[in-house]
């Protein structure tokens, strides 16, 4: 199917690096210089350096295996929290995305037209000169607002958000609008923050998960608790259209209509107040508007979410009194990418009012670290310029209560191709992939032709990348530092284990490069990545050889506000807002109520998206270890339904949203809803330079319609509907 | 009661969450291929009907048999039983005739069609990474495992755990432990919710299937030297013993002669 590596080619490959550091051999690199210092290295150059993952966001601790100036080998480092000495799938496979043929190891300026993938090897000092002074001609024509700035969540991105506020943009976007504005905004409005930690111990005894996949969309640490809780004997109800593997582990299985799982919720707060179930004294001193909750779900009774949601009253009955009876040892999880339909807000509010009224805080629930640490140190700049444009995605004048960091990014997109309310003229992505995550992606590189300039920051020749006008090579994690991260009481390092490849270089000091040349040099002052993270321990008072070499350092006092129950929320009215004023005042429901999502036609499928344990959004795919263990990308359909419709497995389909439409092979399975269909997100790549990933399985973002929570902002990822033919 | 004290892997079908963690570790670790594995995913996968449903999966690799079928099959000794449990090959020997692939009844040898007699290894399977479990270290598949679905250690100790774990949970678990008993023990052992004929392991007795021709193919080269051995050894001692005679035949006159003296 793919172009595979041989182990001829694997030689070939170690022999190109082992070149490289022939060149340097007068000196020795000075990463392995650095190891041998701190005693990571042996004066042979192997050993074992410890670092931070970067396949997910879930950043586990890894111990990198170094053998003659090569990683080897990556273990979970049994001291970090976040992996406790395990790896996923794709953690393992993380070397392959340092030593992936189809690295871009030189800076790239365009000669082709855009989306030919034609391109010319250029200097450092060319491509930065060309990004800085298109990025100036563009702030000097039509202001600083017309530049975009976008990435998504990394380490270095603190530097990258000081870039764009120094430029003095407001647009910026993340891909946090595609991924979980409806539970960070719902926890905003309930309990004054993002998101609450959740607390696995060994009485935890019953689980509820809305369509949280935990066993394929793995997260290290809170996978193996959820299996080691299940493993104990708890109890996990698990909602989801699709029989997924956490299905297939879960007590019991509700395969929910797609949308519907808002009543499933409602209904259980109707019982649970109804029935007196809730923790009365917990609500008293706690809690903000619980009668005006009671009030919105009387009318929301189980033999009214049945038909709704395909699962029996007694069931949503006999849940509700179950997870009641269980708590405070019980946790309705909010779920990851929460944003499924435009009512996504609603159901999000609904859980974490869920657990608020049985008294889950403090037992299964607390207040999560976060990751900007106060005791860090950072270098000193001067004050953001004041920005007065609006910004393009409708945060707050259309979002009034979306947080700025979060956005709309979808939005910003759209109003890119409108130029409404102005036209925005360049784009600066860094380790970011719009032309794969967007929805629509034909609206997307409709806002690309608007561009007069794209410039793109990446470790591979990505879909974006593919569409820019200069590549700038990353380091990939296992050749940079990022600045340190806060986890627990512990901060951590990323530290690189092997020289940069080619010309790659990290973030940290691309965008001071870049900020130098945009004359913003005030804001970057760090000599290079080592001082950065230097003057990031000068209130801890360690030494960053110290950190290098142990891979952490203490912190100094970590609060946990979360381990007194005497605590008050930084919500308006500080308690816990069951009923939100705050959205009341912009005119939206206080307290969660019931929206009907939109229906498929009997003609049509709700086109249902998730991870798979494999790939990590659309940055993976091209890892041929990961790409070597995965399943073909297929789009799921019932047997039932399938034979209705005269298709058999492994046909080629064509399935069509009112936006696009893609080829792709069947697979029949039991394992979902007769009324939807599923396919693997992150597949479907259209550049070229991605010899593992191109022409692999097909993309989603060409199919996904475009719909907007009007509250938290969420791209409605499941709202969109197709009709599939045999191709 | 098989005393067998060595390493074996437990293997928990009910943890496993096909992550494929191991896989991955297993071909870093291992330098295999992208297009080889020693890992694979086994068992009949999803079964029943919609909303009716359970998976059936497990993780397979070598299962480090007591009484190698691969072993006993192979003409040259290219496979060797550490004592403390890995079932071993060594390319350097192997002539490529695949009697193990035959011989084995999981399916564990795989034979690689890429390579001639000149480029060495022609059959792969897992090792247990000796070179891990030599300096202390768990196989490089246990090692990642999200869950613990994989564990390493002491065969025994493995053996009771399992069986404390299939008291603990009643209705959770097929009560056996497959691979405890399974002709003559095997160091992979298995936990399973569903029949292992589901997980794709067959049904086998409690006697090794080699009990006749164990150690019999495996000891057919140094059989064969042996029995060369033992005839130089003959052909040299009559030689010599004719050569003696002659002399002998020589000497008695000489003493003769010298009794006669």
């Amino acid at each position: 199917m793919n172009k595979t590596l041989s182990r001829r080619d694997f030689l070939k490959l170690g022999a190109a690096s082992a070149g490289m550091v022939v060149i340097g051999q007068m000196l020795p690199p000075l990463v392995v210089r650095a190891a041998r210092e701190n005693g990571t290295l042996s004066a042979s150059g192997d050993g074992i350096i410890s670092t931070m993952c970067e396949m997910c966001v879930w950043r586990c601790g890894v111990l990198a295996k170094v053998k003659d100036g090569r990683v080897v080998k990556l273990e979970g480092n049994p001291e970090h929290p976040h992996s406790r000495g395990n790896l996923c799938p794709r953690g393992q496979s993380g070397l392959m995305n340092t030593y992936d043929p189809d690295r871009v190891l030189t800076p790239l300026i365009r000669v082709g037209n855009r989306g030919e993938g034609k391109f010319r090897k250029a200097t450092w000092e060319e491509a930065l000169d060309l990004t800085a002074s298109k990025m100036l001609e563009i702030k000097n024509k039509y202001g600083a607002e017309a530049m975009v700035f976008s990435s998504t969540h990394n380490l270095s991105q603190v530097q990258f958000e000081n870039l764009l506020y120094a430029f003095g943009s407001p647009n910026y976007g993340t891909q946090r609008s595609l991924c979980f504005n409806a539970m960070i905004v719902a926890n905003l409005m309930t309990y004054g923050m993002e998101e609450p930690a959740r607390i696995y111990d060994d009485k935890l005894a019953y689980i509820l998960l809305t369509g949280r996949n935990l066993l394929e969309a793995i997260s290290t640490s809170e996978t193996s608790d959820l299996s080691h809780a299940i493993d104990r004997g708890a109890k996990v109800v698990y909602l989801d259209p699709r029989y997924t593997k956490t299905a297939s582990k879960a007590t019991e299985w509700l395969p929910v209509k797609p949308g519907n799982d808002l009543a499933f919720h409602l209904a259980l707060l109707n019982i649970i107040i109804d029935e007196k179930l809730y923790n009365a004294s917990f609500v008293e001193k706690n809690t903000l508007g619980f009668d005006e909750v009671r009030k919105e779900v009387s009318r929301y009774t189980p033999a009214w979410a049945a038909p709704l949601t395909g699962i029996p009253a007694e069931t949503i009955v006999r849940v509700a009194r179950e997870f009641a009876a269980a708590a405070p040892h019980a946790l309705a999880h909010n779920g990851w990418r929460t944003s499924n339909f435009v009512n996504s807000f609603h159901t999000q509010r609904a859980i974490t009012i869920l657990n608020a009224i049985v008294g889950n805080w403090g037992v299964t629930m607390t207040e999560a670290d976060g990751e900007e640490s106060g005791t860090l140190g950072k270098p000193a700049q001067p004050a953001y310029p004041r920005v007065s444009a609006l910004r393009l995605d409708g945060v707050p004048w259309k979002y009034p209560v979306v947080p700025f960091k979060l956005g709309v990014f979808q939005e910003l997109r759209d109003n890119i191709v409108t130029g409404d309310p102005y036209q925005a003229h360049g784009w600066f992505i860094s380790r970011q992939n719009p032309v794969m995550s967007l929805p629509d992606r034909g609206r997307t590189l409709e806002a690309f032709a608007k561009m007069d300039f794209i410039a793109t920051v990446d470790i591979i020749m990505n879909d974006t990348a593919w569409f820019s006008d200069v590549v700038l090579p990353e380091a990939s994690y296992l050749e940079r530092y990022d600045p340190l991260l806060p986890v627990g009481d512990r901060v951590f390092i990323r530290q690189p284990v092997i020289e940069p490849q080619g010309e790659a270089k990290s973030a940290l000091w691309i965008y001071k490069q870049l900020g130098e040349r945009l004359g913003l040099g005030d804001f970057f002052q760090y000599a290079d990545d080592e001082d950065y993270l230097r003057q990031q321990l000068v209130p801890l008072g360690i030494s960053l050889e110290e950190v290098k070499s142990k891979g952490y350092a203490e912190l100094k006092e970590t609060p946990h506000a979360g381990e007194t129950l005497e605590k008050s929320w930084s919500t308006p009215s500080g308690k816990i807002e069951l009923y939100s004023e705050t959205l009341a005042k912009v005119g939206f429901p206080g307290v969660p109520t019931w929206e009907e999502p939109p229906q498929p036609e009997p003609s049509e499928f709700y086109l249902l998206t998730g991870k798979v344990a494999q790939s990590t959004q659309f940055g993976t795919q091209n890892n041929q270890l990961l790409n070597k263990y995965s399943d073909e990308p297929r789009l799921w359909m019932n047997t039932k339904t399938a034979g209705e419709l005269d298709l058999a497995d492994g046909d080629w389909v064509e399935a069509s949203s009112s936006v696009g439409k893609i080829h792709t092979r069947l697979l029949v399975t039991q394992a979902i809803r007769p009324d939807c269909v599923y396919m693997t997100p992150g597949y479907g790549h259209i550049s070229k330079g991605l010899t593992t990933a191109y022409g692999v399985g097909a993309s989603d973002s060409v199919v996904h319609v475009t719909f907007t929570d009007p509250i938290s902002g969420g791209q409605a990822l499941s709202q969109t509907f197709v009709t599939v033919k045999k191709a | 009661m098989i005393e067998i004290k060595h390493k074996a892997y437990l293997f928990d079908a009910t943890r496993c969450i096909d992550c494929r963690a191991c896989m991955v570790a297993c071909s870093v670790e291992n330098n295999i291929p992208t297009d080889k594995t020693r890992i694979w995913l086994a068992g009949i996968g999803i079964k029943g009907e919609y909303p009716e449903l359970e998976r059936a999966t497990m993780v397979a690799h070598c299962m480090h048999c007591e009484h190698p079928d691969c072993m006993s099959a192979c003409p040259v000794g290219a496979y060797t039983k550490r004592a403390d449990g890995p079932v071993l090959y060594n390319p350097d020997v192997c002539i490529g005739c695949r009697y193990c692939m035959n011989a084995c009844a999981f399916g564990v040898p795989h034979f690689d069609y890429d390579k001639g007699i000149i480029a060495g290894a022609f059959i792969d399977k897992c090792t247990m990474c000796p070179q891990r479990i030599d300096v202390g270290e768990e196989p490089a598949c246990v090692a990642t495992c999200p869950t613990d679905a994989l564990e390493f250690g002491e065969r025994e100790e493995l053996i009771a755990l399992a069986h404390t774990r299939i008291q603990a949970h009643p209705g959770r678990y097929i009560d056996h432990v497959y691979g405890e008993f399974e002709k003559g023990g095997t160091s992979y052992l298995i936990l399973s919710h569903v029949p292992f004929k589901e997980l794709g392991l067959p049904d086998l007795g409690s006697d090794p299937i080699n009990k006749i021709t164990e150690g019999l193919m495996e000891e057919t080269i140094p059989f064969a030297l042996g029995w060369a051995g033992v005839l130089s050894a003959i052909t040299v001692g009559v030689r010599a013993f004719k050569k003696k005679e002659t002399m002998q035949e020589e000497q008695p006159a000489a003493q003769e002669t010298e009794s006669e003296k």
